[in-house]
């Protein structure tokens, strides 16, 4: 394996990366004087912090090894990001009822397994569940279906 | 005479309709998470956080409270009988626990881990009445630079005590402070990496992050493995004999004074207790032999034991607003998300709620026993339920939550975005509990940090002169000194490895 492939260097890449990118956006805040620290004196601090952290991190990566990365299963997480950002731009727009019936099969469809009765069940119980819950129990104020209810 | 009129305050507060039915309501909830592998109190109490918000701040506190402990219950549950555990404080359980259910014992197991856990619960519940005022009284004294002190050694301890790589786990608590400054700068009004983003001007929401870090990266990972599931052992006769009783007595006892000690220290907690009281009964037992083959001290020290560490990790957080690990933090967020700040004054200003909850945790512990022992069996059908049934209903439960919040579908998408950064942490081997500790410290870290230099003129000199604030430092300086010698690092890596076998 690639020693630059390993958990502890890509982890240090990481921090760099966080650092760096907070010193370019936090660029316009004043740093000020250490009497009277404008808003920029704590990120710029905290920027160097990380990244001299991060650059720690991989050093000793290199020089010493670490474990490799595992080869990531892009559809899992895929499947659930996707699921997340579908019922958010559905949930508003249509009710809470088609969000929710496509959360569920997206994210079914991430597992292992996929028996389409079993999810059809799974989008009942919870319909059921998440109106008792949050509409009737909290009465939080959604719509189940635009329009309808 | 003052804490007896406390106590009667708490039990005023904890015995109300409406709180007893919300403790009772996160008992099961923590039970229920308690049972099933793959999801801990973390991710729960990442997920409902938004569904505190909708509820009076007393009865929120005390379900997520409920939730805590109640998983440490559950956990055992699945330990002794499926030698699965359910929670990461029950790990050693199984150890023993399982063998003891194997040769027949499931019962008297079960029994003695309710009820030790029962005992230390009830000492736990104890020792925060005592200490709860006088360490209040000690930090009212405490000045800016006194409390950046303190949190940077709650964060450093944290850190050194509860995690696998130092280094690491020290530039996630940076990158949770990073985070933290999100939002618009207290003294000046200025805007700091919001982006343009209206919905960021208050700082990144506590809520998504906790649910995405936790919630959705912990379902990716168990969608990821394939869960198998072995039967579990049938339940015959709940009690113990006289000869387990007699063993297991003084070693709940033991197990309880060292859970009560080691709650207290951040980064401590319930996981680090059972470990520490399993190899503290291994040690001075006359036959070490037995242990892992059903010793009867081998279950009723970490139950105990985690149960009392539970209970008394409130500690730190109660008194002096510092959390100690990833539920406290999480608990903090639900104060902040009712409006309330943690720290000394919370005892003061709204003592029904501090000592409401207090009591309504001995009142949990007692309904947990209930909830156990006799509904064993409901238990461990749930056990058979599969993870593809359960995944998409906690996301669900994520979404809906995390929009209403504040009724915006912004914060679902934050929720899938830190969900994917969650996923990546942990790919990476990067732990998400010091970040949350940094996420949730450092707004007041930097603002203490800001006013102890105001007041000293930009000397930075003030952390070393005030007595407190460096003795606080000095600790923090020998934690990490202590961290950099190897024959301690060795130590500390074995444990850990213990831990993960």
């Amino acid at each position: 394996m690639n020693r630059f492939l390993s958990k502890d260097f890509l982890s240090g890449l990481m921090f760099i990366a966080f650092g760096l990118g907070a010193l370019y956006f936090g660029r316009n805040l004043a740093p000020g004087t250490t009497v009277r620290m404008g808003p920029g004196y704590v990120p710029h601090m905290l920027s160097y912090i990380m990244c001299v952290l991060g650059f720690i991190i991989a050093l000793i990566a290199v020089v010493r090894g670490s474990e490799p990365v595992e080869v990531p299963r892009l559809r899992p997480i895929a499947m659930v990001t996707l699921g997340i950002i579908v019922f958010s731009l559905l949930f508003e727009r249509t009710g809470m009822f088609p969000a929710l019936v496509a959360l569920i099969l997206i994210a079914s469809a991430g597992g292992t397994e996929f028996k389409l009765v079993e999810v059809l069940g799974n989008i009942v119980v919870l319909t059921i569940l998440c109106i008792l819950v949050f509409k009737i129990g909290l009465s939080m104020n959604i719509t189940v279906l635009n329009g309808v209810w | 005479m003052d804490m007896i009129h406390n106590l009667m305050l708490g039990m005023s507060v904890a015995f109300s309709l409406q709180n007893l039915l919300y403790a009772f309501v996160g008992c099961m909830v923590g039970t229920l998470i308690g049972v099933l592998p793959g999801i801990g109190p973390v991710a729960t109490i990442a997920m409902l956080l938004p569904i505190t918000f909708h509820l009076p701040p007393t009865a929120a506190l005390i379900m997520l409270a409920g939730i805590y402990y109640g998983a440490a219950y559950g956990g055992s549950t699945t330990s002794i009988l499926v030698n699965l555990p359910g929670e990461s404080s029950s790990v050693v359980t199984c150890i023993d626990g399982y063998q003891m259910a194997r040769k027949g014992r499931a019962g008297a197991a079960l029994s003695i881990s309710a009820l030790g856990s029962f005992f230390a619960g009830t000492v736990g519940t104890l020792i925060i009445v005592m200490f709860a005022e006088p360490l209040t009284r000690m930090a009212q004294k405490f000045g800016p630079s006194d409390y950046c002190s303190l949190m940077a050694l709650g964060l450093v301890a944290a850190v050194v005590l509860a995690s696998g790589s130092v280094l690491k786990a020290i530039a996630m608590v940076f990158l949770g402070l990073l985070f933290g400054l999100v939002g618009t700068d207290v003294n000046t009004g200025a805007q700091r990496f919001t982006f343009d983003i209206p919905e960021l001007s208050d700082g990144i929401d506590f809520a998504p992050i906790a649910m995405g870090l936790f919630g959705i990266a912990e379902i990716v990972i168990n969608l990821e493995r394939k869960m198998t599931r072995s039967g579990a052992i049938k339940v015959d006769s709940l009690w113990p004999t006289r000869e387990e009783t007699r063993r297991a007595i003084p070693a709940a006892l033991r197990g309880t004074a060292l859970g009560a000690i080691l709650g207290v220290l951040p980064g401590g907690g319930p996981t680090l207790a059972a470990f520490s009281s399993y190899t503290l009964e291994k040690k001075i037992s006359k036959t070490p032999r037995e242990f892992g083959k059903g010793a009867v001290e081998g279950v009723a020290a970490p139950e105990s034991a985690n149960n009392a560490a539970a209970q008394t990790s409130f500690i730190p957080m109660l008194t002096l607003g510092i959390p100690s690990n990833a539920v406290m933090a999480l608990m903090v967020g639900a104060m902040i998300i009712q409006g309330i700040q943690p720290g000394p004054e919370v005892m003061t200003k709204k003592p029904d709620l501090f000592w409401g909850m207090i009591a309504s945790m001995w009142i949990g512990n007692l309904m947990l026993v209930i909830i156990n022992l006799p509904m064993i069996g409901m238990w461990v059908k749930l056990l058979t339920v599969p993870y593809r049934f359960l995944a998409p209903a906690i996301l669900l439960f994520c979404c809906i939550g995390a929009y209403s919040l504040q009724n915006s579908v912004f914060h679902v998408e934050q929720v899938a975005i830190f969900g994917v950064l969650g996923y990546i942490f942990s790919r990476l081997g990067c732990e998400g509990a010091p970040f949350l500790l940094g996420l949730v410290l450092g707004p007041q870290m930097e603002e203490y940090f800001r006013r102890a230099m105001l007041l000293s003129r930009g000397d930075a000199s003030v952390f070393v002169t005030r007595p407190i604030s460096l003795g606080l430092l000095i600790t923090t300086a020998v934690l990490l000194v202590l961290m950099a010698l190897p024959s301690l690092r060795k130590a500390r890596e074995e444990a850990f490895q213990e831990e993960e076998g």
